[in-house]
């Protein structure tokens, strides 16, 4: 297929987004989802190379790098599109359907770009149409996040350019790789802070757990997948080997396990546990080994199903519900089983439990810290591992599912959403058991061909599943154990976006404090005192200087008469004040002026 | 797996009881919550112990063994380690979790009058 091996597919659901949209519902809903999985062949017919480049602003871009990496990226953002939209039948509208298909189609533009410019472009289309995903919750509060997490992500969007225009200026290339952006050390900080305020780096973190759980049951679904991986991916590509990353990463773990574990939402808990994995894989990047970046492709992969699955999961809890509360929550295993049984395979993929997708991915990165002997790295990310048992694993499905009965009894998730779920569900664990599927699409997939098999993985290595399994029983354990401490309470936990909500009004009111305040002092001072005085003087000085100059002469003249001296003051005043003077006294003046004038004119010259 | 082994304990119990309690449509929750259930703590204990008896049989790969001197780095070989580090891991992870919760948490409505 000559003609879909020079399509970008990123124009293919873009464009078909559009034409969807005029489409009535079942029509629209149906095209959607067929278009998700053409999209997935389409990538899977992609041959390697650079290709596509046309000219823009006099400089060649490159629509289509395919490689390894972009390709396993591409599977499986189609994939997961595909799982979502056959999850959300009954539920997504007609602006849902076109945000999301243009989201996913400006993700595939990213990652396939090979250029700095496109990848820009597609960056910025990204957010522009994720926001409309959390606007169309309809309510004040979603209206809200979705300004927040806008003006965040165009601030970031701004920093990734400034940096790419550096990058281009000192190269006068616009490749998209490592060595065009570590030409300049300007250039490549401001891309590599662009890149992490979408990764969700620490202290830039806020923005997702604040605006994704404030989205659609749909929308926090394909918002999971998307922002923060494409920016794993970009690092993928710009900064392998960063060793300012491992140290990021490991932060990044550990912070989205306290936050999660303060968390009372449940989407809220899984939102933090996309920065606890995200996490891994910006410190998978710091490691740069081969074996590094394979394990970070490997589990953005992973990572990507079963987050979509946990989202989905909650999504149905939601849909059904309308609650989101772990204290609101509680026992609804009795009338969701197969929500309930679905969520937890998630759960425990996400955990890394033996025969999970999480397993085969996770314990790459660890192995690649562990051969570099990376120690602190390696015990942050095992302190990690252990806590997304405790804050994912156990947390989220026993608040939501067990716990108290509150007497909920909805019925059980709409027949599409158990057809997604289940998806995601068996890929979760077919990629566990069948681990050669997922590393022959990785790339250096060369160094995993000894221990691809079921065989290598759980027989041969029985010790690392006896020690994995040793350590998340004795998590589960001390979540149990300390299970009073845990109870849920009705609150929000204050993060960073503190200082940008909080800390705006503070701002705002010292703002107001300091500029009113000189403003008010401006205007008492300039307006009031000033101005008045000004025109009084302006008003009265002719008269008062005549006044001076005439008392003399009366005094000589009128024989120190004070009476009549006084009158003539006041007559003058008077004259002074209505402009009319005899013709006389303007002779006068009209002399002395002239006078005045002669005489400047002679001295000056 | 202990959340495996809940769950199926959990939905046979689960569905006695609402096939009993429909009509009233309330159960109480001191017998619905599984943590104060002996038989939990029960197979909670058999499995963790069995987790630890395996690593009796088998044979585990050295971690960090060109860090001789790093304490930290042995210490990772020893018996028991990962259980131990699952343990105290956990447990730290939620007494800071606990520690910060008095100055991270909020009221619902703490940012309701901000934009």
């Amino acid at each position: 297929m000559t003609l879909l091996d020079n399509i970008p597919p990123a124009f293919l659901l873009i464009i078909g987004a559009f034409i969807l949209l005029l489409l009535p519902a079942t029509a629209r809903k149906t095209g959607t989802i067929a278009l998700a999985f053409f999209g997935f062949y389409a990538v899977s017919q992609l041959s390697e190379g650079s290709r596509i480049m046309p000219e823009f602003l006099g400089f060649d871009l490159t629509l289509l790098r395919v490689d390894s990496t972009s390709k396993a990226f591409g599977y499986i953002f189609t994939l997961s599109a595909f799982g979502a939209l056959i999850f959300s039948w009954s539920e997504r509208s007609r602006l849902q359907n076109t945000a999301a298909l243009a989201y996913v189609g400006s993700a595939l533009g990213v990652v396939f770009a090979g250029d700095m410019i496109s990848w820009y472009l597609f960056w910025e289309m990204m957010a522009i149409s994720s926001t409309f995903l959390i606007l169309a919750r309809n309510n004040e509060r979603s209206r809200l996040a979705a300004q927040r997490y806008i003006l965040i992500h165009l601030a970031g969007g701004l920093v990734l350019l400034t940096g790419i225009l550096l990058a281009i200026h000192e190269t006068g290339s616009v490749a998209f790789t490592k060595e065009n952006i570590y030409q300049n050390a300007t250039a490549k900080n401001f891309i590599l802070i662009g890149i992490l305020i979408n990764a969700a780096a620490v202290p830039f973190s806020s923005w997702l757990p604040d605006a994704y759980p404030e989205s659609t049951v749909f929308g926090g679904i394909i918002l999971s997948a998307y922002t923060t991986k494409t920016a794993v991916y970009t690092l993928v590509r710009g900064f392998p080997g960063e060793d300012i990353l491992i140290p990021i990463g490991c932060v990044m773990a550990v912070y989205g396990i306290i936050y999660a574990l303060l968390e009372n939402d449940m989407r809220r808990i899984l939102a933090y546990s996309i920065i606890n994995q995200v996490g891994f894989m910006v410190c998978g990047v710091g490691i740069g080994t081969k074996l590094a970046i394979a394990g970070v492709v490997a589990h953005a992969f992973c990572h990507i199903i079963y987050k979509s699955l946990l989202w989905m999961s909650a999504g149905a809890v939601l849909y059904r519900t309308n609650k989101s509360k772990c204290t609101e929550l509680g026992g609804l295993y009795k009338t969701m089983p197969i929500t309930m049984v679905l969520g937890t395979i998630g759960a425990l993929a996400i955990s890394g439990v033996p025969l999970t997708s999480g397993f085969i991915s996770k314990t790459l990165i660890t192995a690649a810290a562990e051969h570099q002997n990376y120690l602190w790295a390696w015990l942050a990310l095992e302190v990690a591992s252990a806590g997304v048992f405790l804050h994912a694993g156990i947390k989220f499905p026993f608040f939501v599912f067990f716990n108290v009965d509150r007497g909920l009894r909805p019925k059980e998730a709409p027949r599409a959403m158990i057809a997604g779920m289940s998806l995601m569900a068996f890929l979760c664990i077919y990629l566990g058991l069948n681990p050669s599927h997922l590393y022959s699409i990785l790339p250096n997939n060369d160094i995993l061909t000894n221990q691809n098999s079921f065989y290598e993985i759980y027989i041969k290595h029985f010790d690392h599943v006896a020690t994995m399994f040793q350590m998340l029983i004795f998590s589960g354990l001390s979540f149990f154990l300390f299970l009073p401490m845990l109870r849920r309470t009705p609150t929000i936990s204050i993060d960073f976006d503190w200082f940008y909500r909080k800390g705006a009004n503070l701002f705002y009111c010292g703002i107001d404090k300091t500029f009113n305040s000189i403003n008010r002092a401006a205007e008492h001072i300039v307006i009031k005192t000033f101005l008045p005085a000004l025109a009084r003087f302006i008003i009265t000085a002719p008269a008062s200087l005549t006044v001076m100059i005439l008392r003399p002469i009366w005094q000589d003249s009128l024989s120190a008469d004070k009476a009549s001296i006084k009158k003539h003051e006041q007559k003058l005043i008077a004259r002074f004040s209505s402009g009319t003077f005899p013709v006389a006294y303007s002779a006068i003046f009209i002399l002395i002026f002239i006078g005045i004038l002669i005489f400047l004119g002679r001295s000056s010259s | 797996m202990a959340t495996k082994k809940k769950v199926t304990r959990k939905n046979s119990t689960g569905n006695k009881a609402r096939a009993k309690t429909r009509p009233s449509k309330e159960t109480s929750p001191a017998t619905d919550n599984p943590y104060i259930s002996p038989s939990f703590w029960k197979a909670m204990w058999i499995i963790c112990s069995i987790s630890v008896i395996l690593e009796f049989f088998i044979h585990r790969h050295k971690h960090f063994e060109e860090l001789e001197s790093s304490v930290l780095g042995n210490m990772s070989n020893w018996f028991g380690f990962y259980g131990l580090f699952g343990l105290i891991a956990c447990s730290g992870s939620i007494l800071l979790a606990k520690g910060l919760s008095v100055f991270l948490k909020a009221k619902e409505d703490y940012y309701d009058d901000t934009p």
